[in-house]
């Protein structure tokens, strides 16, 4: 047996904690939180949760496998394909994520129990939907008191949400700073003041920020909470939630690239055909496509079985894409938002409670289509950089090649040609070479761009 | 206030009780006069079909 490795999340609550062994992954119960569990258990919120998919399913093992003196249970639980982090998702996904964690709580008021954490850390996505992963945030209702979550839902849910909604702008990516929440005074310092008008913002930013200042001076008067009061509450923060709408307008940077391309269908059929030719010799089940736009070469590979995260900076494709597959319930698709200059990364207790994007995106193959001139020449990485960045992350490379004399290549480049004079295929070639050997290489029909297939050295 | 009476792992933030009682208070009061409202509505509209909703929210 190996040792039990704690998960570098997993030492907040005293319930319990997340950790592997023998490449399995186990939750341990302790005995501090015995009542809470068995409650859990046998009030069928744990039944009903997890055959609706909202909860993560476990299977108890009698083997204290950490030989710790704290220990009640074993569980072992299932291992997502992938794990992503709120300031990764787009608008809907966290709404999505929001409105689940509202519907549990109020589900476990109705069972006697309480949600006792409101964290989107605490919700993963499978196959295209939000799910609660961790077993331990529940306690035994009181019905005297008021939610111990409220204020943490308010900053990891409602104020990114809010500030999305009012502000259209994209905040989301702001919770990797504030990975506790966006704090109510920044968000009450954002707001736009025709937000002041409304009674969401009144009550559940404002508020806050005017009894905080008071506080210190409050009396001890006990003053009783109610379940009237408590499914109140939490119904209004669902319908606040269910209200408030993104800020993408129906066409950004790159949500219409495919339609409006100069390139357009002819382009688009030539490279499916390329890349169905590519791929079907290779051996590989996970892809990661990088720059994945509206997400149709993900949807081409997803199709054939694989499973695919589909990242792009756009968090407005991602938030199209995740609604594409919401509605047509793809299950192999993993829509996230993702600046390749920047990844997210270890943040969190000595950088290691979350860890950064490309230490969980481990994938077979990686696809990078009409992306190398936007690294190349927006965001001024030169190719032997590129190379050695895409050698760390898969063994098998998908990669396009979009040459200076291409449009959009021309457009680009336009003023800055001096800059650029490494920008060549010969010097491409070059550089990916000492990392790959190229396998394939073939132009996209009327086109100049080529489409090469690498192998890591 | 009761909040020093339990053992709390995450920190409850100081005022967020406070904040969700005068909450739940306002939200009371706008149920009740809804509530009211729909009586008063379905009293002149003599329709008897129409409740007072009992699970609804005032929009935000």
């Amino acid at each position: 047996m190996n040792k039990a490795i704690p998960h570098p999340a997993s030492f907040k609550d005293p319930a319990g904690f997340i950790f592997e062994s023998d490449g399995n992954l186990y939750r341990q119960v302790n005995i501090s939180y015995k009542k809470e569990y068995d409650a859990f258990i046998s009030s069928g919120l744990y039944k009903l949760f997890t055959e609706q998919g909202s909860l993560i399913a476990h299977s108890e093992i009698s083997e204290n496998l950490t030989q710790t003196t704290e220990w009640y249970k074993t569980l072992k639980v299932e291992r997502l394909p992938v794990i992503s982090y709120a300031y990764e998702w787009s608008f809907d996904q966290l709404k999505d994520a929001a409105l689940l964690t509202l519907s549990m709580a109020k589900k476990s008021i109705e069972k006697g129990m309480s949600l006792k954490d409101a964290t989107p850390f605490n919700v993963q996505f499978k196959e295209g939907k939000p799910i609660f992963i961790d077993t331990l945030s529940w306690e035994l209702y009181d019905e005297k008191q008021p939610w111990v979550a409220y204020r943490q839902f308010c900053e990891c849910f409602l104020y990114p949400l809010y500030l999305e909604h009012y502000l259209k702008a994209d905040f989301i990516p702001l919770l990797s700073h504030y990975i506790n929440g966006i704090p109510g005074d920044i968000t009450a310092k954002l707001l736009p003041w025709k937000s002041r008008w409304n009674l969401g913002v009144r009550l559940h930013v404002l508020l806050q920020q005017n009894v905080k200042k008071q506080t210190s001076n409050s009396s001890s008067r006990k003053i009783e909470f109610s379940k009237t009061k408590m499914l109140n509450l939490l119904q209004h923060l669902e319908s606040i939630i269910l209200s408030l709408q993104s800020g993408y307008t129906s066409t950004s940077t790159w949500s219409d690239y495919y339609d409006h391309t100069i390139l357009g269908k002819e382009y688009l059929d030539a490279k499916e055909k390329l890349i169905n030719k590519t791929v079907s010799p290779l051996h590989y089940n996970t892809v990661l496509d990088l720059g994945a736009n509206d997400g149709y070469f993900s949807k081409l590979l997803a199709a054939k079985g694989k499973q695919v995260i589909a990242a792009d900076f756009d968090s407005q494709c991602i938030n199209n894409l995740y609604n594409v597959i919401k509605k047509e319930k793809v299950k192999n698709i993993y829509p996230l938002v993702l600046d390749l200059s920047n990844p997210s990364a270890g943040v969190g207790f000595n950088n290691t409670e979350r860890s950064g994007f490309f230490e969980r995106a481990k994938t077979d193959l990686v696809l990078a289509l009409a992306l190398v001139h936007h690294l190349a020449i927006s965001k001024n990485i030169p190719f032997p950089k590129q190379a050695a960045f895409f050698a760390s992350i898969a063994p098998q490379l998908i990669i396009e090649f979009v040459p200076n004399n291409d449009d959009k290549a021309k457009e680009m480049l336009k003023g800055r040609e001096s800059t650029f004079l490494d920008y060549t295929e010969t010097i491409f070639e070059k550089s990916f070479s000492e990392y790959y050997s190229i396998e394939n290489k073939e132009q996209v029909p009327g086109t100049m761009r080529v489409l090469y297939y690498m192998k890591r050295k | 206030m009761i909040v020093n009476t339990i053992l709390l792992y995450v920190d409850p933030g100081s005022g967020s009780y406070l904040v969700q009682v005068i909450i739940a208070a306002i939200l009371g009061g706008l149920f009740y006069f809804k509530t009211l409202w729909w009586r008063v509505k379905a009293f002149f509209s003599k329709s008897k079909k129409e409740e007072p909703p009992t699970n609804e929210t005032p929009n935000e």
